[in-house]
Formats: C-alpha cells, sequence, structure tokens
C-alpha cells in the first residue's frame, strides 16, 4: 500500500490596496510561510507552575507543567521544557526549530507541532504572528515617512526568485570539479593567495592616493559599479555554501535572490539540512563561503598592484576592499548581523538566541531591571553588545573615511 | 468601436448565448454600451448600488471582498469571457464584492432594462440565456464552497490549531 502525497500548503490571495484606493499588490501568502514565522507566547508568570521529577526507572529529567488557572497538568521532557522556555512571543517556530537542533544536535520534525498542540490543548499557549518591524510600522502608518518605509519593504520583500529543485544541480557541480575546493590542495592555496592578498593590499595601501585618483571625474558612479559587481559574487558564495552541503552528504533544499529584511539584495541557499551533519560541518559550511571573499578580494588586489596607475587599478583596489570586507562582515560574529561568523559562535555558545538575548538584555540593564542576574551569562550579553557596537561603529567610520579619501 | 456583427461574434463563444439564434444575437448585441477600464481602475467597489451586469470581452477583472483596513481577499478572476454582476441585476442589494481591472479592460455592460426588453421581444432567447446562468450560478456556489475550505483550511496550518483532538 502506498501513501498519498501531504497535502500541499494551502495559500491565501490577498489584495492590498494603496493609499490612492485605486493602486493595490497581489499578494499569496502560503499556510506554511505564515508558521513558520508564528511566534508561540506562553501563558503569563503566575499563570503557570513547572516543577521537575526525576524518574526513578530511567534517571531522566521530567517536569510538571501545570496551568494555575485551568488546574490542567501536563508532562514534559527536557527537551519540550527547553523549547517551552524560548516561547515567550519573541522567538519564532524557526528560530525554535534551530534552537533545539543546536542544543540536541539533531532534529525530529515532529517535536515543535506536537508539543504546540499539547500547550494549546492545555491553553498554555498563544500563537502571534511575524515581524515586529511590520508591526511597529504597521501601527504607526499615519507618520509619512514610516508608511513609506513599509510599502517599499513590502514591494522588495515581494521579490523572490527562488528554485527547491536545486540539488541535482549542485551534484553536478560537486561532481565536475566542485569536490577540490574541499581538500587540502585548496586550503593551501587560499592560504597562499590570502598571504599574497595581504601583501599586495599593503602596497597599494602606500600609494592609496594615487590609487583613488584613478577612479576620474565620477568616483560615486564607480564605486557604485563596484558595489553592483560584488553582489553578483554573493551568488557564488551561496553556491560555496550548497558545494559544501554536497560534500557533507546533505541536501540543498533551495537556492534564490532575494531582500534580506527588506532592503538588502542578497542571494540566498537554504543550508537547513547541514543540522542533520557533524558540528565539523556545521562550521565547514558556514566559513567555506565567505573564503569566496578572501579568495576574490586577493585576486583583486594582485590586480591592481599588477596595473598601472588608472581607472582598472583603482576599480581593481576598489573591489579588492569591498570583497574583503564582506570577508570580515561574515566572519565576525560581533556586528548585530546574523552572518556566518554568527552562526558558528552561537553553535559554539549553544545559545541560539545570543543577539536577541543580548539586546534584551542590554534594554533592560538600562532601564534599571535587569532581566537576568549579573553572571557568566550576563557578561556574554554585555560583551556581546558593546563589542558590536564598537565594531559597527568603527566600520561606519572607516568607510565614510575611504568614501571621502577617494573622492576628494 | 466594435460592429454589433463584431459584438455578436463574441457572445456566440459566451455560455450565456450559444442558443442564441444569429438574429436574435445581433440585435441583443446592438442594445449593449461598450465601456473600457485601464488597468487598476476600479469598476465598483462593495457596497456600491447597482444594476447592470458585465462581460468581459478583454483583459481581466479581479474580484475581492474587504477582510481588513487595505487588504481584501481575492475571491476570483474575471477573464476574457465571463461575466459578473449579474447578482445586483437581479436583487438590486449593493455590489457583494469590489471588481477592479487587472489589466487593460474591454466590458459590454447589460442594464436591467435591457434584460426586461430581451424577456418581453425573446422569451425563448431570454429562457436559453436563463437557464444557462443557472447553471454558471450552481458553478460558483461549488466554487465559493471549495474557497471556504480552502481558507479554514490555511487557518489551522497557518496557526497549528489541533482541532482533531479537541
Amino acid at each position: 500500500m502506498t501513501e498519498s502525497a501531504p497535502p500541499r500548503p494551502a495559500k491565501l490571495e490577498l489584495l492590498v490596496r494603496g493609499e490612492d484606493a485605486e493602486s493595490f499588490e497581489l499578494r499569496q501568502v502560503s499556510s506554511a510561510a505564515a508558521w513558520l514565522h508564528m511566534r508561540p507566547q506562553r501563558v503569563p508568570e503566575g499563570e503557570f507552575e513547572l516543577a521537575e521529577v526525576t524518574s526513578r526507572v530511567d534517571r531522566l529529567p521530567r517536569f510538571i507543567l501545570k496551568n494555575t488557572r485551568t488546574e490542567r497538568y501536563l508532562m514534559l521532557t527536557e527537551p519540550e521544557r527547553f523549547l517551552w522556555g524560548l516561547m515567550d512571543g519573541r522567538t519564532s517556530l524557526q528560530d525554535l526549530a534551530t534552537a533545539y537542533v543546536l542544543r540536541y544536535g539533531q532534529f525530529d520534525f515532529d517535536v515543535i507541532p506536537l508539543l504546540i498542540r499539547k500547550l494549546q490543548r492545555a491553553q498554555l499557549l498563544t500563537l502571534t504572528p511575524g515581524s515586529r518591524l511590520r508591526r511597529a510600522l504597521a501601527r504607526n502608518r499615519r507618520r509619512l515617512i514610516l508608511q513609506m518605509a513599509e510599502q517599499a519593504l513590502t514591494a522588495l520583500e515581494r521579490i523572490n526568485l527562488a528554485s527547491r529543485r536545486v540539488h541535482p544541480v549542485f551534484d553536478r557541480l560537486y561532481r565536475w570539479g566542485g569536490f577540490l575546493l574541499f581538500t587540502r590542495l585548496a586550503a593551501l592555496a587560499c592560504v597562499a593567495l590570502a598571504a599574497a592578498g595581504i601583501a599586495a593590499g599593503v602596497r597599494l595601501w602606500h600609494e592609496a592616493d594615487v590609487v583613488a585618483r584613478g577612479l576620474g571625474l565620477h568616483p560615486i558612479i564607480a564605486l557604485l559599479a563596484v558595489k553592483g559587481l560584488f553582489v553578483l559574487t554573493l551568488a557564488l558564495h551561496q553556491v560555496v555554501h550548497g558545494l559544501a552541503l554536497v560534500h557533507y552528504g546533505r541536501r540543498v533544499r533551495e537556492f534564490g535572490f532575494t531582500f534580506l529584511h527588506g532592503f538588502v539584495p542578497t542571494f540566498y541557499v537554504d543550508v537547513t539540512d547541514i543540522f542533520m551533519a557533524s558540528r565539523r560541518a556545521r562550521i565547514v559550511t558556514a566559513v567555506s563561503g565567505t573564503l569566496v571573499h578572501l579568495v576574490l578580494g586577493a585576486l583583486w588586489f594582485l590586480l591592481a598592484v599588477a596595473s598601472p596607475p588608472g581607472f582598472l587599478q583603482a576599480f581593481a583596489a576598489a573591489s579588492g576592499m569591498i570583497q574583503w570586507q564582506a570577508f570580515v562582515i561574515a566572519l565576525y560574529p560581533f556586528c548585530f548581523i546574523e552572518m556566518d561568523g554568527y552562526h558558528v559562535l552561537v553553535d559554539a555558545l549553544g545559545v541560539p538566541t545570543l543577539k536577541h538575548d543580548a539586546l534584551a538584555y542590554v534594554g533592560s540593564l538600562l532601564r534599571g531591571s535587569p532581566l537576568v542576574r549579573w553572571g557568566a551569562e550576563a557578561r556574554v550579553f554585555v560583551f556581546y553588545v558593546a563589542l558590536s557596537a564598537v565594531s559597527v561603529a568603527a566600520f561606519v567610520a572607516f568607510n565614510v573615511w575611504m568614501v571621502i579619501h577617494a573622492t576628494t | 468601436m466594435a460592429t454589433a456583427a463584431e459584438t455578436a461574434a463574441f457572445l456566440k463563444t459566451i455560455r450565456l448565448f450559444r442558443e442564441f439564434a444569429e438574429p436574435e444575437l445581433l440585435a441583443f448585441a446592438s442594445r449593449l454600451r461598450e465601456r473600457t477600464l485601464r488597468k487598476s481602475q476600479v469598476l465598483f467597489r462593495e457596497g456600491d448600488a447597482g444594476d447592470e451586469m458585465f462581460l468581459v470581452r478583454r483583459g481581466t477583472m479581479i474580484i475581492s471582498k474587504a477582510v481588513t483596513g487595505r487588504v481584501e481577499q481575492v475571491l476570483d478572476r474575471a477573464p476574457a469571457g465571463d461575466f459578473f454582476g449579474e447578482m445586483s441585476l437581479f436583487d438590486r442589494a449593493p455590489r457583494s464584492a469590489t471588481l477592479q481591472a487587472e489589466t487593460d479592460v474591454e466590458l459590454l455592460v447589460l442594464d436591467r432594462d435591457n434584460l426586461n426588453l430581451l424577456i418581453e421581444v425573446n422569451p425563448r432567447a431570454a429562457a436559453a440565456f436563463f437557464q444557462a446562468l443557472v447553471g454558471v450560478f450552481i458553478e460558483r456556489l461549488r466554487a465559493s464552497g471549495n474557497l471556504v475550505a480552502e481558507v479554514t483550511r490555511w487557518g489551522l496550518e497557518a496557526t497549528g490549531l489541533d482541532m482533531e483532538s479537541r
């Protein structure tokens, strides 16, 4: 007997009218996408009690959760108690799944839906939809600037070119040479290129004024062209992530282009299947994509050094600079951006919602009512926020200085 | 502006008029008004008064119903060869949905007076018209039922509500 395929997720087609009452935008929302963005919210403190009991048979801890309003009791396992702790109305189901994998090193596709059902039946949970930013913007539509920001974000978020049938393509790419990227020889070549790139970068730095003058009469346009070319290399970054997945025998589920957070143009690859592999595999997958920027940056710097003073040299130097900036940003975890280095850090720390928790803690500290007592966890939170703030400020200052230097 | 013969040829392709003889179609076509809409133009809104039905000659109309604020649910589309607005023609109630052009659209307009004229002058053709209309009503009723079920499924899936165990 064969099992019938599960029904496709239901879709709603909505028409969102513009302010002029005639213009409109059509949006298709699948139930699966809505579900992943839900943020389960447990009942407030005081409406539940949690007690730990250890089984005398298997010696495993169990937890009894009581709804003090309805007098209903639930037995939770340790992983379920962990998930319950994260259901604060701010963590989406997608984040819950990531946190679960990072903590337990494996993923059971049923554990979250089953727990949610159990909690809903015991009236211990509500589900809150979507992005806080969007809710905040929606609340303030009367302010023209926020209304425009919301409309722009909405328009950009609609752009998503993606395919879910990409695994065979990545598989072929891997067999036709992609596997070479994951050899010792490739690692050595990377180190050699990085060293050569640093040497070239230092040499260019000493001649920075001459190099910058090569951008000619339209330095802003030239820098925008450099940025445009850089966006294309983001695709290569994601392709290498995908190849790493194939290298570890995992599946590439999706590849596409979208606007991250509604305004950052980016390519992306769905690497969630790597959670089924080892920590080493997760780290290699995260780091390998960023190495694309290291290699390309080094090549651009070498080209700049080999070129005579002029537009090509300046363009190559600017491209090398932006590639290495991308390398640092992607790998450097302390910049409030959840990129590859951040994921490695939270994997290592075992705190999947580090940024969110750290910002919440520092916010509460500034308001004079810290969420957790001062200790190792609080120190990590403060360290993360402080270092990230300093890093972002330094990065912005460096770029402002560079643009001023290149254009004056 | 299309000639009566061109309009009659178009009407022949529409299910409501398949049983009409050529002279009946020509006479009927000459009484229809033409109307054009540019893309995004609203023809009428939910709650408006109206006593006309519309046949889509070219383009696509989008049919939506208010849900909340500026958000409306798309109920259906009316492509070329389809028709809409017939409910207000019969029950004189306000429009039940908003109709807006998704593309540039050409419409033919049938008002209540012309429908009454058809009944008086050509009862055989009018009977065929109403019989076909009932068939379309039944199809749309079934489609509405399916839409309600699909929207309910969406809600259950999106919220993870477990109704089976309640």
